[in-house]
């Protein structure tokens, strides 16, 4: 496998903590009324595409951002040891809702080194869920959830609260 | 046929035209309807739905069609704090998803910061926004009922063998006309634009489009994904109804309540109640999925001037498309290659 693998003990040793974590946030969701959101799929369907047990985590290069509908896709390039550049495209947000929410054309510049979490393709190739972009200097870039089972390394709001 | 179906459907859509749960007009008695220099009422803006009311009355509220004015605040206070930690870059059950550690994955995977959410939702008083029929559910017929469990439980799940097989949104198509006014996860804006003659409503997800005619003509003979809407004016209430819808149930839909048919008819009532709101009421109709017709109710909040609608050229980079046949493929090869 190509892909830089996540560390599955760290994922394991924080899990016990993280449910503790989480059933305090069910029980504070929980208080007063659960109101159930109506049944709507938000299209895609992650499981349809993405693999859950494929968590890769890659450090690479921007080649671009494609600013398309459904989602974004951010291109980049991820250097092996071996020296081999190998090409990875990242899916994220809508570009409506990433707009909204303050991003700009300016967010992911080309050539800035960042790092990827994400879930591979289901069918191996270079494609990924994105999950949270970091750059250099730590700032973080949430394209999706936090705590999906990345290891803690304090940089998540999550594991603050 | 249609004829008498239609003033089945504006029946009962009179008779659902009651007092509303959250109507509130600021300034009462002293506000009137803006309108447009020709005289029809102004419904022009950007639009969206902004309720934290579900579709379908929960289980919790079985025989109770609105909250007490505790649970009310207690719910506002939720919201608030669930738009807070959005903000804050917090996901799961702090935003009122199921919580990540019981699924990291199903329910999560296209968290909250894969939509778009707008302002934060307001809660009113209202437990379903279905009020016809009264017990706040969805009347399915047995058949319906089975074909909707069946598109819930293969979601993400398959087959996917063709491009057929994922959901008409999956596809870029549409989620059909009847939650249009009020969903979108990805765009729920609406603009209205009218001209003399002709309301014609922008959504943003899916970029449908719909030009009413709103001078009480007749249904034309062509059907189409998102039917024929043909307007008129009752006093200040915008009256639209549907039809010549083509039959697509035998595709896949995310939620099967929004599939069309040919049988499918939908008369909907916009009232601007107030600057910022229209109470926007719909009834369905489609004994292909429906034992009796139902009626939906909840206000739209107009947007502050200048918020603009996107484009969502969906097929432009609808790379889902790919990954999922691909994905679907690769599955049965690493399943036999287990074994």
């Amino acid at each position: 496998m190509r892909r830089t693998a996540m560390n599955h003990e760290d994922t394991k040793r924080t899990r016990s903590k993280k449910a503790l974590r989480g059933l305090r946030r069910v029980v504070l969701a929980s208080v007063g009324i659960g109101l159930a959101a109506a049944p709507l799929h938000a299209h895609h369907a992650f499981a349809a595409e993405f693999d859950a047990n494929r968590p890769i985590k890659l450090r690479g290069t921007v080649v671009k951002m494609e600013w398309i509908n459904p989602h974004t896709w951010i291109h980049i390039e991820v250097k092996q040891p071996n020296g081999r550049v190998e090409a990875w495209a990242i899916e994220g947000g809508p570009p409506n809702a990433l707009f909204r929410r303050g991003f700009s054309r300016n967010s992911l510049p080309t050539g800035i080194e960042i790092v990827v979490e994400g879930f591979q393709a289901k069918d191996g190739s270079r494609r990924a869920n994105g999950r949270d972009v970091t750059f250099g200097d730590g700032k973080r870039l949430f394209l999706g959830s936090s705590g999906t089972g990345a290891p803690r390394d304090g940089l998540d709001p999550t594991e603050r609260r | 046929m249609a004829i008498r179906r239609f003033v089945m459907v504006g029946l009962v859509a009179l008779l659902a035209t009651g007092c509303s749960f959250w109507s509130t007009p600021t300034a009462e008695g002293t506000w009137t309807t803006p309108r447009t220099a020709w005289g029809d009422p102004d419904l022009q803006g950007v639009w969206r739905y902004e309720g934290a009311v579900p579709l379908e009355r929960p289980k919790a509220f079985a025989g109770r069609e609105s909250l007490t004015d505790e649970e009310i605040a207690d719910r506002d206070r939720i919201e608030k704090e669930q738009a807070a930690n959005r903000l804050a870059g917090l996901e799961g059950a702090a935003v009122g998803r199921r919580s990540i550690d019981e699924s990291p994955i199903r329910g999560n995977e296209y968290n909250s910061f894969w939509q778009d959410h707008g302002r934060p939702r307001r809660v009113f008083r209202q437990t379903s926004l279905v009020v016809d029929p009264r017990d706040g559910l969805l009347p399915y017929t047995p058949e319906a009922r089975k074909a909707e469990t069946r598109a819930q439980a293969r979601y993400g799940v398959g087959p996917y063998e063709s491009y057929l097989d994922p959901d008409t949104g999956e596809r870029c198509l549409t989620d059909g006309v009847t939650a249009m006014m009020w969903q979108g996860p990805n765009g729920g804006h609406n603009m209205i634009v009218q001209s003399p003659g002709y309301v014609t409503i922008l959504h943003e997800e899916y970029r449908d489009r719909r030009i009413i005619p709103v001078n009480g003509g007749s249904h034309g003979a062509v059907r189409q994904w998102l039917g024929d809407s043909v307007g008129r004016w009752e006093g200040e209430t915008l009256v639209v109804e549907t039809t010549n819808v083509l039959d697509r149930t035998n595709y896949e839909w995310a939620n099967i309540w929004t599939r069309a048919s040919e049988t499918l008819t939908i008369v909907e009532r916009f009232t601007r109640v107030a600057d910022d709101t229209i109470d926007y009421r719909i009834t369905v109709d489609d004994p292909a999925t429906f034992a009796q017709p139902w009626t939906a109710n909840m206000p739209i909040s107009r947007l502050p001037e200048g918020t603009r609608i996107y484009e969502y050229a969906c097929h432009e980079g609808n790379y889902a498309m790919a990954n999922l046949l691909s994905g679907g493929r690769a599955q049965p090869r690493a399943q036999a290659s287990s074994k």
